[in-house]
């Protein structure tokens, strides 16, 4: 049984029991997430830490009667010990939900949907895969992580849906620095290894360093014209889901599109954003087993045509779900693409900054659609269409109304696929396909 | 122990290498939440696991698996030591035995009141606590939150380790938003600063009616409050914020694993350079610095961390000068500095790394009224709400909820959208007034995100508030 056959036997396994085990008037949905990862950490090319984490959440909600609540518990692929566990934890949470409050607007899952997508990858040998990873660093100082294995992700409900979804994949995630402090950041990520592929972008980075050992041009704090890379850009994405497009969190006031709601605020009309699950980098089912539409515009052109809207926001507000998850979090985004060459970049930049990558971004005034940041690894300054000197790190500030609407200038023809690295509790899954943009200002302020 | 934890890693570790281990976590949380007076929503979380570590040819091996039977735990031992022999010719550092110390103890928080509350209880507080805050039209949302964490840690190892560890805690979060016009203030009860270790003691309901109370009053504060001004002008904060300035500004600079480059791809690394600690000037002569595992009922407070080193008080900074880093055993080991027993997991799927546990600024002398009699022109902030600095931990910029002006030594005004930024040493060195014990408080952060792969754990942070000389103030259209 390979690892994927085997992360799914511990969900079919738990399906079972958790639905069997059901009472009468009760209903009850669960999501299933899964790896059997391997992660080798490293610094300076060479090992800090290496390991295998073998995880299984399984997750559900139960309605009985008007009332509802979440659990959640791990299984470790022993059927009776799993089995056993999901019972206990069922009887538990059923005793628990009998003590709450009724809640009107969660209601019992209807949909009986199936599907299953699985995707095999090729990955290094778990014998060689620290060989294959390392060698090609010696010599250069490289900090980061390779993971890989399978990640899967499950749910299921009483209504008799079952979506699957698994593939195996590997991301080696890392940075080569100069003794100077500056770096390059790369990421390699897929489902087939390719050892030359690796080695290429080793080389290439090792290229891309050569600038950053320039005098580094420190900037006075102010306006400049900026090009901001996709990935830096994906920083950002973060901002449409956190106090985001969420529909709850608009009616609540909590949201910082407020303002783009009602009509105050717009987007360049350059600016477009879709949830787009056609990228295939992650499910199109949610945790109550619902599937969302494969794709979902939410900006048209600069005006808000769509939020994400769950069947809690639906019934509450007696308004269509788009079958959003719960967070109501925004999955797959894609920015539509612009008209600028991504070779050109710099010429139509002229003067002004070219930043690669940004760090720790937070809200600096959610009301105002403001956020802050740093820059981070190799942001440079342009002169003229080229580039002159590594910049010292700089903070911004600034509002999304700015960056994407007044001050967005152009969007790259060419769009990267930015792929989903964290691994809080569990490898992630997801990306976001971008392009690159032009602003007239970016606001330096540190 | 409740597996017997010695007996199964005797009946599964593998022979002939230099040093095994087993470390069993179990976390278990519930969470309640209400908004606009009505439940919300319910949950818990069972996560339960073993991790087993390996050193062979002076090189860790781990493996995490959810299952304690014997031939998981045996396959779990042998993939360990198959990635640490793999790994070893490439070793970053060649440790020994004596970063996984042998000890011995027990220890579990103090609790006043040891009865665990039930969902009904606890829900029914939720609802009340938001329905409490909903005293004027112009709140357009209250929530509420209450959570608890119970945390279980055993470890054994084969140099004779067997140490028990058992974490009660208890979040509170209380949020009221309001909105005039198109103006909308969130204010919460300490930002998201209340977590706590203790038992049933901590839902005191009478304690926490009042900070509902209290902070639907000052939302509504907030809505007539002026912006706050831009300024370059004197800063007192308040230990709610104080939480968070220790956190990124000292928390994370100091920690030993970022001073040697591990965390330069993702959380960032440090202004703090090796050759730094024992004799950088970090600080103001006021700024006293401790890593202090014993505080009681501060959320980190333990025995001993992940690795089975033992938790002792130590000064961090002394009389403004870094004398200490943060670094478990492992960092003492590569850097032959002095650290503390600070490497930590955020769960039985996670490898220990450098952490903060709690990390507080002692109390001075300084009383609150001579604080703010002390400030011709100034800011006093409180609860944080927007929070951001660089990889290198120097140039921040924090956002507060609520804010009073300090004009000629006195307060006057109320705030709102007050934010302020600097550069982490200048701002420490131009600390000028810290706060006797009166003004001391014990906060934390439930969320502090490091490592790869990621991993998130809660910290303590106590302090008095704090006064610093010449801080960029400025609010929301600045």
């Amino acid at each position: 049984m390979n690892g994927m056959d085997k992360l799914e036997a511990r969900f079919e396994n738990a399906r079972k029991v958790l639905l069997n085990e059901l009472s009468s008037g009760e209903a009850l949905s669960m999501e299933f997430l899964g790896e059997d990862s391997l992660f080798v950490r490293f610094n300076g090319g060479k090992v800090r830490q290496a390991g295998q984490v073998d995880r299984s959440i399984v997750s559900f909600r139960l309605f009985l009667e008007g009332k509802s609540m979440t659990a959640s518990f791990n299984v470790s692929g022993n059927a009776d010990d799993d089995s056993a566990l999901a019972a206990r934890i069922l009887s538990r949470t059923r005793e628990d939900a009998a003590l709450l409050p009724e809640d009107p607007y969660r209601q019992a899952p209807k949909s009986g949907l199936e599907s299953s997508q699985c995707f095999e990858g090729s990955l290094p040998d778990f014998d060689s895969v620290i060989e294959d990873v390392l060698s090609p660093t010696a010599g250069s100082d490289v900090v980061g992580i390779h993971a890989q294995g399978p990640v899967v992700r499950g749910a299921a409900t009483s209504a008799g849906a079952r979506h699957w979804f698994s593939a195996e994949t590997f991301v080696t995630d890392w940075s080569m620095w100069l003794p100077n402090g500056k770096a390059v950041k790369s990421c390699y990520a897929g489902r087939t290894w390719d050892q030359a592929e690796h080695e290429g972008r080793l080389a290439s980075a090792a290229t891309r360093l050569e600038p950053l050992a320039r005098q580094e041009r420190k900037l006075e704090p102010r306006e400049y014209r900026a090009y901001i890379s996709p990935d830096a850009l994906n920083e950002v994405m973060t901002f449409f889901s956190w106090h985001g497009l969420s529909e709850r969190s608009i009616r609540e006031g909590t949201s910082a599109y407020v303002a783009f709601r009602e009509g105050r605020q717009s987007l360049s009309s350059a600016f477009s954003l879709v949830q787009d699950f056609s990228l295939g980098v992650e499910p199109r089912f949610n945790e109550s087993g619902d599937v969302a539409p494969e794709r979902l515009v939410l900006v048209d052109k600069g005006k808000l045509v769509s939020t994400l809207v769950s069947e809690r926001s639906a019934t509450e507000y007696g308004i269509p779900s788009n079958q959003a998850t719960d967070w109501e979090s925004l999955r797959s985004p894609s920015i539509g693409p612009g008209q600028l060459r991504e070779a050109e970049a710099l010429a139509a930049l002229g003067s002004g900054v070219y930043v690669s990558n940004f760090h720790y971004l937070n809200w600096s005034d959610v009301e105002s659609a403001r956020i802050t940041g740093m820059t981070r690894f190799a942001c440079f300054w342009v002169e003229n269409g080229k580039i002159t000197a590594p910049i010292k790190d700089m903070r911004f500030d600034d509002s999304i109304y700015s960056l994407l609407g007044s001050h967005l200038e152009a969007l790259t023809q060419e769009r990267s696929l930015v792929t989903e690295t964290a691994s809080y509790g569990l490898r992630a899954l997801g990306g976001a396909l971008l392009p690159g943009i032009l602003v007239s200002g970016l606001t330096f302020t540190l | 122990m409740r597996m017997d934890l010695s007996r199964l890693l005797e009946a599964t570790a593998p022979s002939g290498v230099e040093w095994a281990g087993i470390r069993r976590f179990r976390g278990v949380e519930r969470s309640y939440s209400a908004r606009d007076g009505k439940f919300d929503d319910a949950r818990l979380d069972d996560d339960e696991g073993y991790m087993v570590e390996v050193l062979t040819g002076g090189q860790f091996g781990y493996a995490a698996t959810a299952s304690c039977e014997v031939t998981d735990l045996e396959t779990a031992f042998s993939r360990a030591l198959l990635l640490a022999r793999s790994a070893s010719p490439r070793a970053l550092h060649r440790f020994g035995r004596e970063v996984r110390p042998v000890s011995r103890a027990t220890w579990e928080s103090p609790r006043q009141k040891r009865a665990e509350l039930s969902a009904g209880d606890l829900s029914g507080l939720a609802v009340s606590l938001s329905s409490s805050m909903r005293i004027s039209d112009r709140i357009i949302q209250t929530s509420v939150e209450l959570g608890t964490r119970d945390i279980e840690i055993e470890i054994a190892s084969t140099t004779g380790t067997l140490l028990s560890q058992v974490l009660h805690l208890a979040t509170h979060n209380l949020q009221a938003i309001a909105r005039e016009g198109n103006l909308v203030q969130k204010r919460t009860a300490n930002g998201s600063a209340r977590i706590f270790q203790g038992g049933a003691e901590l839902f005191d309901g009478g304690s926490l009616e009042l900070d509902a109370q209290r902070t639907a009053e000052e939302v509504l504060e907030l809505l007539a409050a002026e912006d706050c001004p831009s300024m370059k002008g004197d800063l007192v904060l308040a230990p709610d914020q104080m939480v968070l300035q220790i956190h990124e500004s000292v928390g994370h600079p100091c920690e030993l694993d970022r001073i040697l480059g591990d965390e330069r791809n993702f959380a960032g690394s440090s202004f703090v350079k090796p050759t730094d600690i024992g004799s950088l000037r970090y600080g103001s002569d006021l700024m006293n610095i401790t890593f202090d595992p014993g505080v009681r009922g501060e959320a980190a407070s333990c025995s001993f961390d992940d690795t089975g080193a033992p938790a002792r008080r130590e000064f961090i900074i002394k009389d403004g000068i870094l004398v200490r880093a943060l670094g478990g055993l492992e960092s003492q080991a590569r850097s032959a500095k002095a650290g503390v027993s600070c490497q930590r997991a955020d769960s039985w799927a996670r490898t220990p790394i450098d952490r903060m546990a709690n990390l507080n600024l002692e109390p001075g002398r300084d009383d609150f009224d001579d604080i703010i009699a002390s400030i011709e022109s100034g800011v006093y902030m409180e609860s944080n709400r927007s929070w951001s600095i660089d990889d290198f931990r120097n140039k921040f910029q924090f956002g507060c909820e609520f804010a009073k002006l300090i004009e000629e030594g006195r307060i006057t005004r109320t705030l709102r959208n007050p934010n302020y930024r600097g550069v982490s040493s200048s701002f420490w060195r131009n600390l000028f007034k810290v706060g006797d014990g009166n003004t001391f408080r014990a906060y934390g952060a439930a969320n502090c995100g490091k490592g790869e792969p990621n991993q998130i754990v809660f910290v303590g942070h106590a302090s008095p508030v704090c006064a610093f000389r010449g801080v960029e103030i400025f609010g929301g259209e600045a």
